[in-house]
């Protein structure tokens, strides 16, 4: 019954979709108050950008006034939302964690689901669902006319931010003579726990104090990462949105950056503008996820299925996502993956 | 009655299956600490009735093992051989070892399947044929997956478990009947998997 409901909405949508991606629809939060009954995210800064487009090709598809539309807020500017009618008004979540703690201190009547950029952790609450995306991947990004080379290791990445290593010439003798400024985004961010735990080999390293915490993740237009001897981490996906298919404005751009290799393997396929199959295979790729409570992901009531119908297996998502995915620089999961629900 | 006949018949595959399960050897390697875990497949009586009904038994090979339960169905066990796989990020592969044997009692005809694998990017099981060297597409787990992790296993659960096309159309021809269908319900799967370390 939910499949059908799913591949009827996918007939119907597809056309839609295609054009809506290909004519470069800017979205961001909702235009307008969303109704009690919809569903509305909050969190992460990366999948922030491909969500809201997303919801904005789901919502054609709806016909029915009255039935559940899908929203989602960006992860900035700071300060107070009210995300749907009757909401308590919240102090807007910049990052996975913070969308995932606010999901975790609200009901659906102020919060749906939470996007997030980094796969469950054992602190996450057991009745949180992890429903799988898209693939991402985490590198590293500098000036382009800065002092970084074009590759780092893993060993250099883990020096580098644990502060063993803070000139450039202990990575390589030929490199300037100068100090390395390591940048990380703010704490809530998922992009700064998964690109934290891939460096250490799988267990999180602490950032040393040669590190400045808190930039805003995957904006290289921040004037602090244009010092010629900065590096950040980066997603890749949102990289290739913003260079190759135009999806940045405003600070949401990728400025003087450049991304980087990490152990000798290129993040981005230019030729296919995505990223690149080698990259994909190391530890640094990543799935990147919408969070729900399990209670409402799996009840068989109208909001249970209205969740699944567009995220779940099956659902308008990952029936009729890919494209919208790939422009903003995401890797679509298959059949299998896609939807699966992940617990901490 | 064929509701009858089909019980009988899978009681019939049941002995069968427990006396290879019985004579089945524990295996031990303590050299190092391998891979480990196990897929378990609960198959529905209904998939277990009709089978029996088209003359076709599902055997578990050795070191798979088999059990059965009148309500539950017939549960197969494949234990894990090896991989090297992250179900949670998706990508990887986890190998098993036994196999299974089809046979069409009404033809005589057999195939042996064994060296599954589970392939986590693509979301299926293949497995080799006796006499081939080329996978095939076997098993999909369908409908509602959960992943979880707890320390260094991953385990996942498949509300469904289906026969691939490419699959059912393999059984087919090898067995002589039409009996296989993409997206035939065999039941469900748990699968648990601890990398080697």
């Amino acid at each position: 019954m939910r499949k059908t409901a799913a591949n009827l909405l996918a007939a119907a949508a597809l056309a839609t979709s295609i054009a809506t991606v290909f004519a470069g629809t800017a979205v961001a939060d909702p235009a307008g108050l969303p109704n009690a009954q919809d569903i509305v995210g909050v969190g992460s800064d990366t999948t922030q950008a491909v969500l809201n487009q997303l919801a904005a090709d789901y919502n054609v598809t709806v016909t029915n006034p009255s039935a559940p539309h899908l929203y989602s807020w960006d992860a900035i500017p700071a300060g107070t939302i009210t995300t749907k009618s009757g909401a308590t008004p919240i102090t807007r979540p910049n990052g996975s964690g913070a969308g995932i703690t606010a999901l975790n201190a609200n009901t659906s009547a102020t919060v749906d689901f939470a996007r997030s950029s980094r796969a469950p952790q054992p602190t996450d609450p057991t009745t949180d669902d992890f429903v799988a995306l898209a693939k991402d991947a985490v590198a590293w990004a500098a000036p382009s006319a800065g002092n970084a080379p074009a590759n780092l290791t893993t060993q250099n990445l883990k020096d580098i931010y644990t502060c063993t290593v803070t000139n450039w010439t202990q990575i390589n003798a030929s490199l300037p003579n100068a100090t390395i400024k390591p940048f990380l985004p703010q704490a809530n961010s998922g992009t700064r726990s998964f690109f934290l735990t891939a460096i250490g080999g799988g267990t999180a390293v602490n950032p040393g104090t040669c590190v400045t915490s808190g930039v805003q993740e995957n904006q290289g237009s921040d004037p602090a990462l244009a010092d010629v001897n900065a590096l950040v981490p980066y997603s890749v996906a949102h990289y290739i949105g913003q260079v190759y298919f135009g999806k940045g404005s405003g600070a949401d751009v990728q400025g003087p950056l450049t991304i980087r290799s990490v152990d000798g393997t290129a993040p981005v396929d230019t030729v296919n503008k995505t990223i690149s199959s080698a990259f994909a295979a190391t530890p640094y790729s990543r799935v990147v996820y919408n969070v729900f409570r399990d209670a409402e992901w799996t009840a068989t009531d109208v909001h249970g299925t209205t969740l699944r119908a567009i995220f779940g297996r099956g659902g308008w998502i990952c029936a009729n996502g890919a494209a919208d995915l790939k422009s903003f620089g995401f890797l679509p999961l298959s059949s299998f993956a896609c939807g699966s629900v992940t617990h901490s | 009655m064929s509701r009858m006949r089909a019980r009988l018949a899978s009681s019939g595959a049941a002995v069968v299956l427990a006396v290879t399960a019985a004579s089945g050897a524990a295996v031990a390697d303590t050299t190092t600490t391998p891979a480990a875990g196990q897929a378990v497949i609960t198959t529905d009586v209904a998939f277990l009735s009709n089978a029996a009904r088209n003359g076709i038994v599902v055997i578990p090979l050795q070191p798979a093992n088999p059990a059965f339960d009148p309500n539950a169905g017939l549960t197969v066990t494949l234990p894990v051989s090896g991989g090297a796989a992250n179900i949670p990020a998706f990508y990887g592969d986890v190998q098993f070892g036994g196999g299974l044997l089809f046979l069409n009692l009404a033809t005589g005809k057999s195939v042996t399947l064994k060296q599954f694998d589970f392939s986590v990017a693509n979301g299926y099981f293949t497995a080799v044929p006796n006499g081939s060297t080329t996978p095939v597409p076997l098993l999909d787990p369908a409908g509602d997956n959960v992943i979880n992790r707890t320390g260094l296993t991953q385990s996942l659960n498949s509300s469904s478990f289906q026969v691939d096309a490419e699959g059912a159309n393999y059984l087919d021809a090898k067995l002589g009947t039409t009996y296989f269908t993409a997206g035939q319900q065999i039941g469900s799967l748990a699968l648990s998997y601890t990398p080697a370390h």
